[in-house]
């Protein structure tokens, strides 16, 4: 029984030197993916390839959603992560900073055919994806510079599955992305609803961040990260088409069904003309209209005019990638 | 002088808490609050509200579905601890719902059922229900058969064999039963409200989540702790007077 007991012991007090070692000694980053792979991924998993051929070494993880992304970057299990992650910067005090705009708050409003302006939905039930999340916030924006106020909120997580219950009679009203917009307006059902205008929103929908310790004491790996993706996004507003012919075959994107492989080319054509990505990712622009965005949606506190960008964003890497 | 068992439960809580708040203050992460900052996010919400408009919603599906899963439960154990036939016929269909991954079935309840209160009822009735079902059929079914024997031997109806000598000699195992029942169920309710759309404590746990504000999520799951302890203990003292002389202790005692 006492050998037992030591043994145990023994492993217990090992283990953690044990898996601290092989963690010190592995140079790879860990990024943790906001989503499983998808075609909206497609021209981050290029970035990446460009990047290990440049020699950065990396792993990914996929969450299940943004907020346990973030987290896993809090605690440090992650180096990388995806998302915007304003509120956990400001209430947290965690050391986090954004590097990079992967893509802008693109969202439109849908809706049947007995509203034809965002007026029209002055008191009427919408469906957005979660409390806090971004088209909720889009939602307090509208309400706000507009002068209105929706109805009930009710949420349901993802736009196809907004499109989803738009489509089953279940709604009358939602906010969806452009890919789920495009697929519902395109398709026969397109005419039986309408795309309200808004307004442009230049703020972040996903973005890349980090700690700040881990991006300072990583320089180089962060520096090839952020000049691979720049390129991606330069090239690929010159030519969307990149995007697919560069998918590697054999990666998480490569291994998409046919059907959404085909569709790529459309989808960055679509994305690029509507302006999802910013060519420069984003920067001082992008910082600007996310505190001046997330303070109005309710995701910091104070006035955005008082706030730094240099406590949200790190922004030297980008600097010296536009050089 | 305090009892040893009321000691030793402060104890215990003191020591939980006490790591807890050491654990924030170190901090083990960033998104990990301390107790205190907790415990007064958890008061601030009930102060103004938002705890009570939570529990009034989350309680819908919990309460109807545990009320369900427990009568039905007991009713339907019973049977099949009876009749070897409702055995064959039931005792599979609770084995495939506990071995379920409920989590992964949840799209195909909202296929079913939508998004509303039917399949969160059905979320807490599947995790609820096979517990009680189980325990109670397997308690049924070993009564032993000498004091069965003997209720015959006094001319009892099977009625009063099943009222007077199996459900008490059953009771024991039918409330343990009832216990892991209730707290799976209470896991239930929370699932349901993580995954089908957020209402309730659930709304609470993913909205202080997205906003960052850790200390009343945690607090949130917290007070979902508390109410389930809080409701086992009550079942406890409903088991004592309900059948006196027939438990045989337990570890929460």
């Amino acid at each position: 029984m006492r050998r037992i007991l030591k043994k145990i012991m023994v492993t217990v007090t090992a283990l953690p030197f044990a898996l601290g070692l092989s963690m010190a000694n592995a140079d790879t980053i860990r990024i943790a993916l906001a989503e499983t792979p998808s075609d909206e991924l497609a021209a981050f998993f290029v970035a990446l390839d460009r990047a290990k051929a440049n020699g950065l070494d990396y792993e990914w993880t996929a969450f299940a959603d943004e907020e346990l992304a973030i987290q896993a970057v809090l605690s440090g299990q992650m180096h990388i992560g995806f998302g915007t992650p304003y509120a956990a910067m400001q209430r947290s005090k965690a050391p986090l900073r954004i590097l990079f705009q992967l893509s802008k708050l693109k969202f439109f409003p849908v809706t049947t055919k007995t509203y034809s302006k965002l007026e029209d939905l002055d008191g009427e039930p919408i469906l957005l994806h979660s409390r806090g999340g971004g088209t909720d916030a889009i939602a307090n924006v509208i309400e706000s510079r507009l002068g209105l106020t929706f109805g009930d909120r009710s949420y349901v997580p993802g736009s196809a599955n907004r499109v989803a219950a738009l489509l089953g009679g279940r709604a009358d009203a939602t906010i969806i992305d452009l890919s789920n917009k495009n697929k519902l307006m395109r398709s026969e059902a397109g005419a039986n609803f309408n795309v309200l205008e808004m307004f442009d929103v230049e703020a972040s929908d996903e973005a890349l961040f980090g700690n700040l310790d881990w991006i300072q004491q990583n320089e180089g790996d962060v520096q090839i990260f952020v000049d691979a993706l720049l390129s991606v996004y330069r090239d690929m507003h010159e030519d969307p088409t990149i995007i697919r012919r560069e998918t590697d075959p054999d990666g998480p994107i490569g291994q998409l069904p046919e059907e959404i492989l085909a569709e790529l080319d459309g989808f960055y054509a679509d994305a690029v003309e509507a302006g999802l990505y910013d060519a420069d990712g984003g920067g001082r622009t992008a910082a600007m209209a996310d505190l001046e965005w997330y303070s109005a949606a309710g995701q910091l506190e104070g006035d955005p005019s008082m706030l730094n960008i240099e406590d949200f964003w790190y922004l030297k890497p980008l600097d010296a990638a536009m050089q | 002088m305090m009892n040893r068992s009321l000691s030793l439960k402060v104890l215990s809580a003191v020591i939980l808490f006490g790591a807890w708040e050491i654990a924030g203050h170190i901090p083990v992460s960033f998104a990990f609050p301390t107790f205190m900052e907790s415990m007064g996010a958890l008061m601030r919400m009930m102060g103004d509200g938002t705890m009570l408009d939570a529990y009034a919603e989350t309680l819908k599906p919990l309460a109807v579905g545990i009320a369900i899963s427990a009568v039905l439960g007991i009713a339907i154990g019973v049977w099949v601890g009876l009749s070897r036939f409702f055995d064959w016929l039931f005792s599979p269909i609770f084995i495939v719902m506990q071995a379920a991954p409920l989590a992964a079935l949840i799209p195909l309840l909202i296929l079913a059922y939508g998004i509303g209160l039917t399949s969160k009822v059905l979320v807490v009735c599947i995790m609820a229900m096979p517990v009680i079902v189980l325990n109670t059929a397997g308690a049924v079914r070993n009564t032993p058969d000498s004091i069965k024997e003997m209720g015959r031997s006094y001319l009892a109806t099977d009625l009063d064999i099943i009222l007077k000598i199996i459900i008490p000699a059953a009771s024991p195992v039918i409330f343990a039963g009832l216990r892991l029942g209730i707290s799976a169920g209470f896991i239930g309710a929370i699932l349901a409200e993580l995954k089908i759309t957020p209402t309730g404590v659930g709304d609470i746990i993913t909205y202080s989540r997205s906003i960052a504000d850790y200390p009343s999520m945690y607090a949130a799951i917290f007070s979902i702790i508390l109410l389930a302890v809080l409701f086992l203990n009550l079942l406890e003292r409903v088991e004592a007077a309900l059948f006196k002389g027939n438990q045989r202790g337990y570890a929460s005692d």
